[in-house]
């Protein structure tokens, strides 16, 4: 294990480092907290031979709340940097739950929330919670600035709609009718272990009746997926624990996990069942966002 | 500048007594929590380990490692690498000895670089010794190998059929070991028990994991070798680099730096010893070799996998008659250490239960995966587990409550069991009633709510093994004290090796206490093996009693002769004098005394060194029959361990409550360092019931070989324990002391396993028990009851 030779910049603009992704084309990897990165060249799996570090990009970092625009969340963030923010603790308490159960405390004061979104693990703690709260991404490249609904942005294991000259440089939190939110990942220990299941909602209630539902699954699927058909079920319904029982079954079928290392693929439907009933009844309980 | 720094220390004073009072306490510095000796520099880094050493002109060496599990070697062309700027040396089997090694003399199988083929993913092929980490690496991926892969087989029972691929072709059917004892007349006593019952389970490999990754420097320096390594025994590692190298043992200095621990793992000499001296002697440099995560997992030598069918007889009130274990062990491509390991899987299941029909059969097969080796409890955790699951299950059938079962057959002391161990302290029966009464086990037994369990099991484990691993008269244990011309401290001199376990600072108090002497004023050099009297090291948890005994006796002798010499200078007679706290004091008259600093000054002043010197060799041990000394001990540890878990029945996920261990293991020296071995020794216990298991895909290569995915518990997930002890003195220990290091690790597996089958009611009979197998477990359970319905 080590780390093979490479080019290295830390450009001070976005537009420099745009740039520098422009010009070195597929020859080039984004590096922020490096966290996946590094471990991933040491073990051969990535051999890029230029690295353009974010790290001079500070206005990334920051997390603060804009009226009329929502949570704004920097991509360059570390875990840590969730956990604590005061404006997150306030609004959005279940995102700081999810980044606070992420790894170990090393990775999380290391590792960024962009840098979890943009390597599109599927086992990912963060991208479940954000879609469930309907987050967009903004993307800053050459060509211009986009922004892309979270949900959107994932294609695969590993693959994004992310341009080869782009960089995510924000997470947006749209403000939203949402009463409660929450996030539960499933591990196989209490620290240091990736998501064998990560289930995120978000629910609407008004008296006992579900208005509106989100449910996103995590580890079960080549991508983040919403379970609409379980969504579909909740909505509008007065929630009891058999109603919660009958959208795990079928949030469970919508899933479509594989077996490895972690479980088995029938194990995980089984998981999926388990936590959308406990993270929903967790969310309609605590009402926090 | 030069004034000030001067004053910034305090001047030395010799030492006033007028605080002297003869204690009532019976010891003085043993049975006391003195802080570890090697605290302070462990936790400021100052101690350095072989990784942190540097040499002028060091290399740095890599082995290339097989990415095939059963392959021939066609060819192997290293010119590319040759010709890497900075890369000074690259070998293969061509340029070192052919002679085959291992730690188990009956089976020597294993070649420093693999010759015709390899046999697992992660063999050894090749080395190269280079200027820095990035040449070595860019050098090793230069080295072209052509292979020519055979068929390959992972599983024991698989590798015993006919026709299996074989790993060794001096091997036949992949027949590495194979263990018949019968003791009294097993087929007899199952014919007359009330109750006759077979149960099986399947272990797990795991791996030590030790923090520390292996690391070795060998220097040569005009024909002598000298290696600095992470080991638990210079001795060994001494005895095998010479041997390889057919070289004098006077010739080979092995010497110890600070070690990361353990357990088990670093007892044998590897590749990094081996290709490292020869790459140091053809480039004439100190050569650096070390191991990164994912390769101390390939090299293994942890728990070997154990498949056990096991059967018990027993009469109407559950006293055993006898018990059959017949088992399958999972030993890897090499021997390693597993000729022991797989006699003591059956020969230390006779401890704790007292019965004398005893029948035990074995096979340790090879396979392409890793070596096996010892692993803390060396064999015996698993099969231990098994027979504590098996007579769960026996004290179920019969309604005896397990403990009560446990207590009718507890063993007593001054036993002989039917492998012909001598027995003398034993307080297994105190143990288990202690561990039922602080664990409040008779309200919790059958009165726990849904989803919660209480289970127990026993253990117990050998004082040092009877014999050393190689067959020589030598003692097992030595030891010398010199102590400081002016008297102000002593150093004891020792081949027992410190690996983080605390023998240091326990050889220390003991050398004190022998001495009359204070143990702040110890200084301690070991385990060097030019420097320090020979040891065999840190293994079979043999040092407390075996090099202890030693250090006593050397203590003692420092003593005799500092009485003798302070009967001149005070005129008493030196029966009527003692010494301790570093005071010699007239036994009649308290108030004559003298410093034992003076008195030692004076000694060397007129008579020279003031030394004194100490050895151990255990008595002849053990039967007649083949494999009777494995597992012959002075003294054996018992202990009683009782958990309670709660689970979580939708998840399968195990949550542990508490738990209790209590302990015989004699005279305790430091009360705090054996708090922690238990400590210790039951987080890696619980580790291996729950979470840990070395997992390979279906061509043999590993999966999990790194701390993210062989999921070691956290901090997080430790429940509370109850550490605590029973009365106790072991006439063959210095003091009455016996072992704890290992033997916690025993019971832990079983206890685990019987808490979870208490909480769920039905058994799951292979470990690890993981979430997913307590979850499917618990699925299949509701199935049938629903039919059943």
């Amino acid at each position: 294990m080590y780390l093979p030779d490479f080019e290295y910049y830390a450009p001070t603009s976005l537009w420099e480092a745009c740039g520098l992704l422009a010009q070195f084309g597929p020859r080039v990897k984004v590096i922020a907290g490096g966290t996946d990165v590094l471990p991933k060249m040491k073990q051969d799996i990535l051999a890029p031979e230029v690295l353009v570090s974010l790290k001079n990009l500070s206005q990334l970092t920051d997390i603060f709340y804009k009226k009329g625009k929502g949570m704004v969340i920097g991509a360059r963030a570390t875990h840590n940097n969730l956990v604590n923010s005061p404006a997150l603790q306030e609004k959005y308490l279940s995102i700081c739950e999810a980044a606070h159960h992420m790894a170990n405390n090393q990775i999380r004061n290391t590792g960024t929330v962009g840098g979890n979104i943009v390597n599109a693990v599927p086992s990912a703690d963060l991208p479940p919670i954000l879609i469930a709260l309907g987050a967009v991404v903004k993307l800053f490249g050459t060509d211009g600035e986009r922004t892309v609904l979270l949900e959107e942005f994932f294609t695969g294991p590993g693959k994004t709609v992310l341009k080869q000259n782009e960089i995510l440089t924000e997470i947006v939190i749209p403000d939203q009718s949402f009463t409660g939110s929450t996030y539960i990942k499933f591990g196989l220990r209490r620290s240091g272990a990736l998501a064998v299941v990560g289930v995120a909602v978000a629910v609407s209630m008004q008296g006992d009746i579900c208005k509106e539902a989100r449910i996103v699954l995590g580890a079960v699927a080549p991508v983040p997926m919403r379970a609409k058909k379980a969504e579909e079920l909740l909505k509008g319904k007065a929630v009891t624990q058999e109603l919660l029982e009958e959208i795990g079954v079928c949030a469970a079928g919508e899933s479509k996990p594989i077996s490895d290392i972690r479980g088995s693929a029938e194990y995980r439907k089984d998981m999926v069942r388990v936590f959308t009933k406990r993270a929903l009844s967790k969310a309609i309980k605590e009402g926090h966002c | 500048m030069e004034e000030k720094t001067r004053t910034s220390y305090t001047e030395y004073k010799p030492e006033e007594i007028s605080e002297f009072k003869i204690k009532d306490e019976k010891y003085s510095v043993i049975g006391k929590s003195v802080p570890k000796m090697d605290g302070r520099v462990k936790v400021t880094g100052q101690a350095k380990y072989t990784g942190d050493l540097k040499f002028p002109n060091m290399l740095v060496g890599k082995i290339l490692h097989s990415p095939y599990a059963h392959a021939k070697i066609l060819s192997i062309d290293t010119s590319a690498a040759e010709k890497l700027p900075g890369v000074k040396a690259v070998i293969t089997h061509k340029d070192v000895p052919s002679l085959k090694y291992g730690i188990s003399p009956a089976r020597w199988d294993e070649n420093i670089f693999c010759i015709d083929k390899v046999r697992y993913v992660g063999d050894k092929v090749a080395a190269v010794a280079a200027i820095d980490e990035d040449t070595v690496y860019k050098a090793l991926k230069l080295i072209k190998v052509e292979y020519e892969e055979l068929p390959a087989v992972f599983d024991p029972i698989e590798a015993m059929k006919e026709g299996a691929p074989q790993v060794h072709d001096e091997y036949p059917g992949n027949i590495n070991t194979e263990i018949h004892q019968n003791f009294g007349d097993v087929e007899q006593a199952f014919k007359d028990a009330y109750y006759v019952r077979t149960d099986r389970f399947v272990g797990n490999r795991t791996y030590h994991a030790p923090i520390e990754p292996h690391s070795a420097i060998s220097i040569w320096e005009d024909g002598k070798l000298t290696v600095y390594c992470s080991t638990q025994s210079p001795h060994y590692f001494q005895y095998y680099i010479a041997r390889e190298f057919g070289m004098k043992m006077g010739d080979v200095r092995v010497l110890k730096t600070f070690v990361g621990g353990g357990f088990g793992g670093k007892l044998e000499p590897t590749a990094l010893e081996f290709a490292g001296a020869v790459l140091a002697r053809m480039t004439g440099r100190p050569v650096k070799m070390f191991y990164d995560r994912a390769e101390m997992f390939t090299h293994n030598r942890g728990r070997h996998k154990v498949v056990m069918e096991i059967t018990t007889g027993v009469d109407k009130n559950g006293k055993i008659l006898g018990v059959h274990a017949n088992f399958v062990q999972d030993g890897g491509a090499y021997t390693s250490l597993g000729i022991a390991t797989a006699y003591y899987a059956g020969a230390m299941l006779t401890l704790t239960y007292d019965f004398v029909n005893y029948k035990f059969d074995m096979t340790r097969v090879y396979t392409n995966l890793p070596a096996c080796g010892a692993q803390r409890g060396h064999g015996a955790p698993q099969p231990r587990y098994a027979f504590e699951c098996h007579l769960d299950h026996v004290a179920e059938h019969l309604g005896i409550d397990p403990i009560e079962l446990r207590l009718r057959n507890a063993r007593r002391p001054n036993t002989i069991t039917p492998n012909e161990f001598g027995v003398q302290s034993c307080e297994m029966k105190a143990c288990l009633e202690k561990a039922r009464e602080i664990s409040g086990w008779q309200d919790k037994k059958g009165k726990l709510p849904k989803g919660r369990g209480i289970g127990i099991a026993t253990g117990s484990f050998v004082t040092g093994a009877g014999y050393p691993i190689y067959r020589t008269d030598l003692p097992h244990a030595s030891a010398m004290i010199k102590v400081h011309e002016d008297g102000t401290a002593a150093t004891l001199y020792t081949g027992a090796t410190d690996i983080g376990q605390g023998s240091d600072t326990i050889l220390c108090q003991m050398a004190a206490e022998a001495m009359g002497f204070t143990y702040d004023n110890m200084k301690i050099v070991t385990a060097d093996t030019e420097t320090t009297p020979h040891d065999f090291g840190a293994y079979a948890s043999r040092q407390t009693l075996m090099s202890g005994s030693a250090v006593k006796q050397a203590g003692e002798e420092v003593k005799a002769q500092v009485l003798e010499m302070a009967s001149v200078l005070m005129e008493v007679d030196v029966d009527n004098l003692d010494c301790r706290d570093a005071v010699v004091y007239c036994k009649s008259n308290p108030e004559i005394r003298k410093t034992f600093g003076e008195v030692a000054r004076t000694f060397f002043v007129k008579r020279g060194p003031l030394v004194g010197r100490g050895v151990y060799a255990p008595p002849k041990l053990g039967g007649k029959f083949k494999g009777a000394p494995v597992g012959t001990s002075p003294a054996y540890s018992f202990a009683a361990q009782i958990s309670e878990v709660e689970i979580d029945e939708e998840t399968g996920e195990i949550n542990v409550k508490e738990v209790w261990d209590v302990h015989d293991c004699g005279m305790v020296i430091n009360p705090a360092l054996l708090h922690a071995q238990v400590h210790g020794a039951l987080y890696m216990g619980m580790g291996e019931t729950v979470w840990e298991e070395v997992v390979f895909d279906n061509k043999g290569k590993l999966l999990n070989g790194n701390l993210g995915e062989y999921r070691m518990p956290t901090s997080l997930d430790m429940p509370k324990i109850v550490s605590e002890l029973v009365e106790s003195s072991e006439p063959a220990g210095p003091w009455g002391v016996k072992e704890v290091g290992e033997g916690a690790t025993i019971p832990t597996m079983g206890c685990f396993s019987n808490a979870i089958y208490d909480a769920m009611g039905v058994r799951v009979s292979s470990l690890p028990l993981s979430y997913e197998k307590v979850w499917r477990a618990l699925k299949e359970k509701r199935e049938k009851e629903g039919i059943q319905k």
